[in-house]
């Protein structure tokens, strides 16, 4: 599909990214962006590799295998692995670095590879700039015909990784939930029916079979796809809480037992206020798009909240300006969460064993829980991108919110008491991105104002 | 070591060179998208030779064939013959071998085979090769991306039955040849022991068949590369040793003495042994020794001759529906019953069968052919040198019978003389032949005397 894939393509710090196919993602590009990577590494120590399970995956994994092997690098290939699964093997097997194929929450027909390095920590901005270098320069450091590497295939890496959730969580409580999970045609089903196997969990798997081409539906952790088909099951199923996990596991989102979808955005405040006051961590790093919630959340705990620009790289820059014990958690809105018990990665199913913990200690039932905090609503929405007029328009939605205190470390967020908006260019999309959310009810008017205000720059 | 510019080589052949700096995991998978894209995706089946370097290439292969929408059946290590047989018994659309043949180990390169199992037509060739340089590949979708099927185990068995349907394996099988093999640590180490063994029942004595270990040595299957397996027979008392190259299409014949015997008279054994059975028509290279028309010759059989190359060869055996053919310098025995194709295992059996048939040692065999002196060499050139090179040559045979199909062939009365530049180096490759040793030398040397004076 030409159309789709034309301009879809993104190369960038956060590594490639694109529709497979005529114009988009192409092999040519997996070929030189995994040899650039197994460039940059530091010799001597195996490199990973995981994917989701798109059927794209299986070309990529040919091409990024055949480069590191060129690139002289011993390759431990997992198959079919979820992200935190595979990002917890590269600490295990104290290897240089991984490349993870897959394109978590994005419809099937994308791609992408996430480039890891060691103790499977994401690359630095300088880091990934370097990568960007070496792929651009394409001088890549091929060994010769007698020291290329060797590829090993390893199906056992899911294991280790449940030993470090049981060492962190009380699996004896937490089995005890009644818990229905929508894998949407991903890879948590892995996870999940191991740990039901192994620790004899209850959870209920929908949409578990995984695909490579049509998803059960689209792989996004928002309410909306809660609402879709998890939610409806709470009540008949008599489940404490559902669960919704991205293709690759990293991101959760989740309804409650009496059948209500919750905003992603709640995930990351919960979790906070649960893991603040159980350790020394008293910072929380989230982007300027994420729910004000997390601001009442911190402050009922005497903490405080870093807010960085919108994506992972921003994020991975503030943790590491920090000592990892000043952190309580670091997150995003759309239900991507890292806990420093997890060496800070985003780890879905972490955050639901999380989330499950809390109900375990609170007592009560999820819905009670959610309704313990202050509602805020808030409304996302997109626009086609027009690159040249977005100064124009971050000046002129200025000039016309005048009264709102500016925010312009991406793109512009105007806060009031208790409302605020963020409009921003998409780093993974041609899109301008608009949320605005408010105390209480949601801000329809506002909202509408935005979308209207930006379509006409479009 | 050649120039740089020799070390990766892209042409109608097909990709080849230097892993590392010069054959990128890159390029052999955009080679493998264009070909994906030429046979119009459907299943396509990889195989290798044991080369270090086979396992990257394989992978950096079947991601350009995926990329272009193809179905990849990879089937690990196997010699280049029985990878070709298997693409056509498997109905695929093509088939990728993973091997640069006889090149020294860090050369690698792409086989080419088509439905049929078969070299690109020298068409073919080039509209594959535009397709690669304009490189607008097919780009196949998530859903149009198949998938990666193994089967390591049944192409052998394809392979050998073939063979088996004509010589008589009964036969064979009841003398228990006493047979030794160097497989070069090469494709045939995984399939040729249990070949000579199992299928042909031959009491065996093997070197060099560890797939895991590099090329012990020069891979080309010739006189001076072969001293280890010539010890061997005469050490152990073999009845005949057989030397493949790394990827098992090319062999060499050692008698019971310990002397290996030369290509063109094994081409010639090869020759006789499949007119024996059915007459029809031979084709060989132009540097192919005359012995060969002698024995087709002596059954009534015509031989047509081609510009050296194995896809020059096969495209002329296929025109005139041959019985068997080949190129004698280089050990290539080519059989159209079992396959188009250089097969090492057509040789070995026929060999067997023939020694089998007459109870007769084969430097016997060997002996009763023919016999012609040869000498081969190569000298360099330089660019703009090649003309006048040829018309001086020329000149000085003015009677001669001139071919000029590939260089220049010269046919006298005594004998001939081959001169061809090489496709890969600024080299030209003289071959001369004749009834004698000191006429040969002779030719040879007045060649010699021409081109460095």
């Amino acid at each position: 599909m030409p159309d789709e894939a034309a301009r879809s393509l993104r190369i960038s710090q956060v590594g490639l990214r694109g529709v497979v196919g005529a114009g988009g993602l192409t092999a040519a590009h997996v070929l030189d962006f995994a040899s650039a990577f197994g460039t940059f590494l530091e010799p001597g120590r195996c490199v990973i590799v995981g994917r989701d399970p798109r059927a794209s995956g299986v070309m990529l994994r040919e091409g990024v295998v055949a480069a590191l092997l060129a690139c002289g690098k011993d390759v431990v290939d997992l198959g079919i692995a979820p992200t935190p699964v595979f990002q917890h093997t590269i600490r295990r097997l104290d290897a240089a670095g991984g490349i993870s194929i897959g394109a978590s929450h994005n419809a099937a027909g994308w791609n992408a590879l996430k480039f890891f390095g060691r103790n499977a920590i994401y690359l630095s901005t300088a880091e990934a700039n370097e990568l960007l270098d070496i792929y651009h320069l394409k001088k890549f450091s091929f060994v010769e015909w007698n020291r290329l590497g060797t590829l090993q295939s390893n199906h056992h890496s899911l294991d280790p990784y449940l030993d470090e959730l049981a060492a962190v969580f009380d699996f004896d409580a937490l089995r005890r939930f009644r818990v229905v999970v929508d894998c949407c045609s991903g890879t948590s089903s892995l996870i999940l029916r191991r740990i039901n196997e192994r620790f004899g969990f209850q959870f209920i798997l929908i949409n578990e079979k995984m695909r490579g081409v049509a998803f059960a539906h689209e792989p996004a952790t928002n309410k909306d796809m809660v609402a879709l088909q998890l939610a409806p099951l709470m009540r008949p199923l008599g489940a404490d809480a559902g669960f919704l996990f991205d293709a690759d596991s990293d991101r959760v989102a989740f309804a409650t037992e009496d059948g209500a979808a919750i905003s992603e955005e709640m995930v990351l405040p919960m979790l906070a206020d649960y893991l603040l006051p159980r350790g020394e961590g008293k910072l929380v790093i989230t982007n300027v798009s994420t729910t004000a919630l997390v601001d009442e959340v911190a402050a009922r705990h005497s903490s405080e909240v870093v807010r960085v620009a919108v994506g992972r790289q921003a994020a991975i820059d503030a943790l590491s300006s920090y000592r990892p014990e000043q952190i309580a958690i670091a997150g995003e809105g759309t239900g991507a969460t890292m806990m420093p018990q997890f060496r800070f990665v985003y780890d879905g199913i972490a955050s639901m064993l999380a989330l499950l913990s809390m109900m375990r200690e609170r007592g009560g039932k999820l819905s009670e829980i959610v309704a313990s905090y202050p509602r805020y609503s808030i409304l996302k929405g997109q626009v086609p991108l027009v690159t040249h007029r977005i100064p124009a328009l971050l000046a002129s939605l200025r000039e016309r919110y005048a009264d709102g205190r500016p925010n312009v470390v991406d793109g512009l967020r105007m806060d009031w008491p208790g409302r605020w908006f963020h409009v921003r260019v998409s780093q993974t999309e041609p899109v301008v991105r608009i949320i605005c959310e408010q105390r209480g009810d949601p801000p329809h008017d506002l909202y509408a104002t935005l979308i209207e205000l930006v379509r006409s720059f479009a | 070591m050649p120039r740089r510019e020799h070390l990766l080589k892209i042409g109608v052949s097909g990709i080849r060179g230097v892993v590392g700096e010069f054959l990128t995991p890159a390029l052999a998978a955009s080679f493998a998208q264009a070909f994906g894209t030429y046979v119009g995706g459907g299943r396509v089946v990889v195989g290798r030779d044991t080369r270090p370097s086979g396992e990257m290439l394989t992978h950096a292969v079947a991601c350009g064939l995926l990329a272009a929408g193809c179905e990849v059946v990879e089937t690990g290590i196997l010699p280049t013959p029985t990878i070709q047989i298997y693409v056509a018994a498997t109905h695929a659309q093509g088939g990728i071998a993973v091997t640069a043949s006889h090149n020294p180990p860090e050369y690698n390169a792409l086989k080419l085979f088509n439905a049929q199992g078969l070299f690109f037509n020298n068409y073919e060739r080039a509209e594959l090769l535009d397709l690669y340089h304009q490189s607008n590949f097919r780009q196949a979708s998530n859903e149009e991306i198949s998938r990666v099927l193994t089967d390591h185990g049944s192409a052998p068995r394809l392979h050998f039955d073939k063979v088996l349907a004509h010589v008589d394996a009964g036969r064979i099988r009841n003398r228990r040849f006493r047979v030794a093999l160097d497989a070069v640590n090469g494709a045939g180490a995984v399939t040729t022991p249990g070949f000579l063994r199992d299928v042909l029942g031959c009491d065996l004595e093997a070197i060099s068949i560890d797939p895991t270990q590099v090329f012990p040595r020069e891979a080309e299957p010739k006189p001076e590369t072969l001293g280890e397996i010539a010890a061997l027979v005469r050490q152990c008392h073999r009845e005949i040793g057989f030397a493949q190259d790394p990827d098992g299409d090319r062999l060499a014949v050692i008698d019971e003495n310990g002397v290996v015997l030369d290509n063109d008279d094994v081409l010639a054994l090869a020759v006789d042994a499949a007119l024996r059975r059915r007459p029809g028509d031979v084709v060989v290279n132009l540097t192919t020794s005359s012995v060969i028309d002698d024995v087709a010759a002596a059954h009534g059989c015509r031989v047509y001759r081609t510009p050296v190359g194995e896809a020059n060869v096969v495209e002329t055996m296929q025109a005139v529906n041959a019985v068997i053919g080949g190129e004698g310098s280089n050990g290539g025995i080519i059989f159209p019953a079992v396959h188009l194709c250089r097969d090492s295992y057509t040789g070995m059996a026929f060999l067997l069968d023939r020694m089998a048939e007459t109870g007769e040692p084969v430097s016997a065999l060997a002996s009763r052919l023919p016999k012609y002196y040869r000498r081969y060499g190569k000298v360099a050139y330089e660019h703009g040198r090649l003309g006048p090179l040829m018309q001086s040559l020329e000149a000085k045979f003015p009677a001669a019978a001139k071919d000029r199909a590939d260089g220049l062939k010269l046919l006298l009365p005594e004998g001939w003389i081959h001169v061809r530049a090489s496709n890969t180096e600024p080299l030209l490759r003289v071959a001369a032949e004749a009834k004698s040793q000191a006429t040969v030398e002779s030719l040879y040397a007045e060649v010699l005397r021409l081109f460095n004076g």
